[in-house]
């Protein structure tokens, strides 16, 4: 599986998704010419750009051949501290943002320490850190004096120009912050040293320990690297929304894997790609938000379309990107009939 | 792969701007075409509705829903429910966002968080849509009329009186006889669901001193069913003296039930009450595990908020005083909004209250004559 | 002799002590729970996480996953539900959400073993498709007021405190260890997940024991959402809502790799014992709800950590000792190996 995929390269995959991007407008705009209204569109983005933001730098840890299902407990952990530390600790409102990013780096560290340092499975770290860190923010959220299930609100408005400030008056300006995050992960990742040791790590890590790479470090780095975004995330969302909740984006864990590996990011690690992830976030969120506008997809069946989305996609790509699966499927089938009948005679 | 990107850019930017000069914002024609003169009722015949709750798949929403669609077809208005599964704010902000741009006249909300949805309701009705609230309230300044159940004092003092006929039901004295009691409802971050804990606590606090609350800070299941269960066992084993447990959620009270008939417990051993449908609880009450639970009648609080908010998307104006009558339902009147909570301001036009008719206590003789 | 010593050397035995620890710190905290009561209880409750584990188990056995799980339970738990709900007999609807179960293992099976597509991607997908058709089935309602007899089957007892359910599932897991063991068809699972290429080459059918797990994982979610729905006695939409995820948990704290090929199902099972006690014994230990979550995340992180450094502490001293084995041995038995 690894080696069919790896024939390929990325390139013919993030084609697709930019030709998947474009029928999604072609066809949600011919259906209701409303979405394709930039000050629409605009505003379906700030809902989903948290996914975009975070699922970018996922793709660093699912290329190492990890995964993070903390990131979205580490939003609302930004969000309260932001909160509280402003609010009930006097904090400047930058130097709150400042400490909640520090926390959740330190979060993110100490996650990709037991991962990398310890040799422990991703995914049940990440699980555990998902509940300690929602933990500590709801614990967090006690140390206020606004009960921990309202809202900490009422922030200064230099605060709320990250997400109310609309470049030329239609860009909002968080979509820039993406934009920027996107170029810089992107260079990272693609163009440097450190994102060829992050692919290196994916595809071998003892190798990759041979050629003189630290590889511990650089898995853990990728863990802080997810964290870090999730943190921006939660600033944006918490100045987006001008409330602080400790629950802020605890449903986006699956949207987020969802987009990383809708992405092109194999989970088994060593590929994928920041532009892949991307677009993939902002197909999803076009989708969700599409298919209610122009097809009046009751919002609650969503799930089915982003299903059939994956499954059709990814069955697709490996039907017709490759004639020879299309062989190996008929001689497979032949061998399945052949190995049942020869158990079956050995039984007897 | 930068070609690509080009290209993507380049399409958008000509499909979106073809799409600036075709379209036309069809809402805010909508409100301004037909404004009401002179006390004439304008019919809501043919609005549009967006119902939103704070999560989907909850019995509580899913009954509202089920009531507003009863009533819209009568009405001849379409109710669309939009939700999200998780109650989220940012959740619900993106739903808010949908509605507004599938068009819709007017919505309908149980907010999350007021603070969160604040500026999507704002935008919305900006877009000229008529914003309502139900259940659960926005600011005040974000939303024309709230159809509301009663204020967080109410509602627990409602706990507590089902508590205490419970009590005495079994033989307990509720003012001398030392009560050991807990609360049990799906977690510390849900609004209303916290809001009522405390009001009740403080009467409790008040008018009973002689309760302990074995838990001060709640057991939380997570509106998971199993957990509910789990939970509701194991509160039952760690405090087996315990003589009352609030659930004053829909998924918490069956669990908690389901967890007392597991240990063969009944209502004669233990006193369990709280909020939830009566469909949900009626197998508990015939089995003799439940004495009385409550509720308010959420499908005609649902019909009621997609009324009213269809009512002013029409044009219809309303002023503190006024009454509305609704067809198949009867009249209710508008009143200030301070009636809610003390020393808030009213507008002059199209803001106020309307508090829902009653709410209602089932039991093993009544709960035959609710179907929801 | 040798034997007991195997036992306790088996990884899943480090899984138990661990359970066993959790008790005790919760009987230390809190000595009224240590009760048979009380215990069962937490035996008692896993009976969901048990099945889903287990079925999880034999996908990981093979090297794959299946997130789609939690959403298998829930679609079973609602059919399942509505049917007994109104009148159905019991058999029928007991066959007809098994039949759901074994068609979405085969679909999975296919997706990931004959089509090749990377297991995550592939059950997600499922999952977000399983989940929306529970949508469409109930419109969003929940499935009431089960038949009583029914929901009171969950309470029966079979050997001491514990449940009829919870027996019958160590009764299953305890076979199908056996038949996983003990046959050379059952250790093709591991073989599979080993090494892929590797089972292909000596003639092992890879893609058929494949869709077997992914079968076998759809039939044990089934099962746990017929379980599911006797001992709720109703289904929410949310029903079997992030499953998956304690179901990989489990298998991890019951000593599975997610790499593959290593692990048993037993290990699975005292895995889902853990995570699903935890909401149980965080009542008794009596702290804040407060700390709920935290605690959750701190018990799970100390587990898997200090088990993953035992682990590794193990394997430094087996390559120690078998260097100094080879060294006093000399050249020839290096050749024997």
């Amino acid at each position: 599986m690894k080696n069919l995929t790896k024939k390929r390269p990325a390139f013919n995959w993030t084609a697709f998704l930019v030709l998947l991007l474009i029928l999604e407008f072609v066809i949600f705009g011919g259906t209701n010419a409303k979405f394709l209204k930039p000050a629409l569109l605009m505003t379906s983005a700030n809902d989903f750009l948290p996914i975009c933001i975070i699922s970018i730098f996922v793709t660093f840890v699912m290329i190492t051949g990890g995964i993070d299902i903390q990131v979205a407990s580490i939003i609302g952990l930004t969000s309260i501290i932001i909160g509280v530390a402003w609010q009930d600790f006097g904090l400047n409102i930058w130097a709150a943002v400042l400490v909640a990013i520090l926390v959740a780096a330190a979060g993110g560290a100490l996650s990709g320490f037991f991962v990398a340092y310890c040799g422990v499975q991703a995914m049940v770290v990440t699980l555990g850190g998902s509940f300690l860190y929602s933990g500590l923010a709801l614990l967090v959220s006690t140390l206020s004096s606004t009960e921990s299930y309202q809202g900490i609100s009422g922030f200064p408005a230099s605060f709320r120009w990250i997400t109310k400030y609309k470049v030329f008056g239609v860009v909002p300006f968080q979509i820039c912050i993406f934009l920027v995050l996107l170029v810089i992960a992107y260079l990272l990742l693609h163009k440097t040293k450190y994102g060829r040791k992050v692919f290196l790590v994916g595809v071998n890590q003892s190798a990759a320990e041979y050629s003189g790479i630290n590889s511990r470090r650089i898995i853990m780095s990728t863990y802080i690297l997810s964290a870090v975004s999730a943190a921006i995330a939660g600033v944006i969302l918490t100045s987006y929304l001008g409330t602080a909740k400790s629950d802020l984006g605890s449903g986006l864990t699956m949207n987020i894997i969802t987009a990383v590996v809708l992405g092109g990011t194999l989970s088994t690690g060593g590929k994928g790609s920041a532009i892949g992830t991307a677009l993939a976030a902002i197909i999803i969120g076009l989708l969700r938000f599409g298919m209610p506008l122009c097809f009046k997809v009751n919002t609650q069946y969503l799930d089915i379309p982003i299903g059939v989305l994956l499954v059709v996609v990814v069955v697709g790509r490996s039907l017709a990107g490759n004639p020879n699966v299309i062989a190996k499927f008929a001689k497979m089938k032949e061998r399945f009939k052949g190995g049942s009948a020869k158990s079956g005679s050995a039984e007897a | 792969m930068k070609k690509f990107l080009a290209t993507l850019l380049a399409m958008t930017m000509t499909l979106s701007l073809a799409a600036c000069g075709g379209g036309n914002d069809a809402p805010a024609e909508d409100n301004t075409g037909d404004s009401a003169e002179g006390g004439e009722v304008v019919s809501v015949e043919g609005k549009t509705v967006a119902f939103i709750p704070k999560l989907t798949g909850n019995a509580f929403f899913e009954v509202a829903n089920e009531g507003a669609q009863e009533y819209a077809a009568d009405w001849g208005i379409t109710v669309e429910y939009m939700g999200n599964a998780v109650a989220g704010v940012a959740e619900q902000v993106a739903v808010v966002n949908q509605a507004v741009a599938s068009g819709v006249d007017a919505i309908c909300i149980s907010t999350v968080d007021a603070a969160g949805v604040a500026d999507a309701l704002q935008a919305a009705m900006e877009a000229g849509i008529a914003v309502c609230t139900w259940d659960s309230d926005a600011n005040v300044e974000d939303r024309a009329l709230m159809v509301s159940q009663g204020t967080p004092e109410v509602l627990g003092q409602m706990l507590v009186d089902l508590s205490v006929e419970g009590l005495k039901a079994r033989g307990v004295d509720p003012d001398n006889d030392a009560v050991n009691y807990a609360w049990h409802y799906s977690q510390a971050t849900v609004t209303d669901q916290n809001s009522w804990q405390v009001e009740g606590e403080k009467i409790i606090k008040e008018k009973y001193p002689n309760w302990v609350n074995v838990q001060p800070d709640n057991y939380y299941s997570e509106q998971d069913a199993e957990k509910s269960i789990t939970v509701g066992e194991a509160v039952l084993s760690a405090h087996p003296d315990i003589d009352l447990i609030i659930c004053n959620d829909s998924t918490a009270l069956p669990g908690q039930l389901q967890a007392a008939e597991n240990k063969g417990l009944t209502k004669d051993d233990v006193t369990i009450t709280g909020f939830a449908t009566p469909n949900a609880v009626k197998q508990y009450c015939t089995n003799g595990t439940i004495h009385n639970w409550g509720l308010w009648d959420c499908k005609i609080q649902g019909a009621m908020g997609c009324y009213v908010a269809a009512y002013l998307a029409a044009g219809n104006t309303v002023k503190v005083g006024d009454v509305i009558s609704i067809p198949g339902l009867g009249d209710c009147e508008v009143m200030a909004n301070d009636c809610l909570a003390a020393g808030v301001s009213t507008a002059d036009t199209n803001n106020g209250v309307v508090l829902l008719p009653e709410r209602a206590v089932f039991n093993a003789e009544n709960m035959d004559n609710y179907n929801f | 002799m040798n034997k007991t010593k195997k036992i306790f050397k088996a990884r899943e035995m480090t899984s138990f002590l661990f359970l066993m620890g959790l008790f005790i710190i919760v009987g230390i905290l809190n000595p009224s729970f240590m009760s048979v009561n009380n215990v069962a209880a937490c035996f008692n409750t896993s009976v969901v996480y048990t099945l889903v584990a287990v079925g999880m188990a034999f996908t990981i056995f093979v090297g794959e996953i299946d997130v789609s799980v939690g959403s298998n339970l829930g679609f079973v738990a609602t059919v399942v539900g509505s049917l007994l709900r109104d009148g159905a007999n019991w058999g029928f609807a007991f066959t007809v959400g098994i039949i759901i179960g074994v068609i979405i293992g085969l679909i999975n099976g296919w997706g990931v073993a004959i089509m090749k597509v990377p297991s995550l991607i592939f059950t997600l997908g499922t999952n977000g498709i399983l989940r929306g058709m529970m949508y469409i089935y109930t419109g969003g309602a929940w499935v009431e007021n089960l038949p009583k007899s029914f929901k009171d089957f969950s309470a029966v007892t079979l050997i001491g405190k514990f449940t009829v359910y919870y027996c019958c599932a160590v009764i299953l897991v305890v076979l199908i260890h056996m038949a996983l063991t003990r046959t050379r068809r059952g250790r093709y699972f591991w073989a599979v997940g080993d090494n892929a290429g590797g089972a292909e080459l000596v003639g092992i059918p890879v893609v058929r024991t494949k869709v077997m797990a992914y079968v076998i994982c759809g039939i044990l979610s089934a099962a746990a959402g017929i379980i599911f729905c006797s001992r709720i006695g109703f289904v929410t939409s949310a029903s079997g809502n992030g499953y998956e995820m304690k179901a990989v948990a489990a298998c991890v704290l019951g000593g599975i790799s997610l790499t593959g090929g290593v692990g048993t199902v037993i290990g699975a099972a005292i895995g889902a014992v853990i995570m699903a006690s935890i909401s149980y014994l965080l009542v008794f230990m009596g702290f804040s709800s407060n700390y709920d979550n935290a605690i959750t995340g701190i018990i799970l992180i100390t587990i898997v950590v200090f088990d993953a450094l035992m682990q590794r502490r193990a394997a430094v001293k087996n390559r120690r000792a078998r260097l100094v084995a080879r060294t006093a041995a000399g050249t020839a038995k290096e050749a024997g190996e």
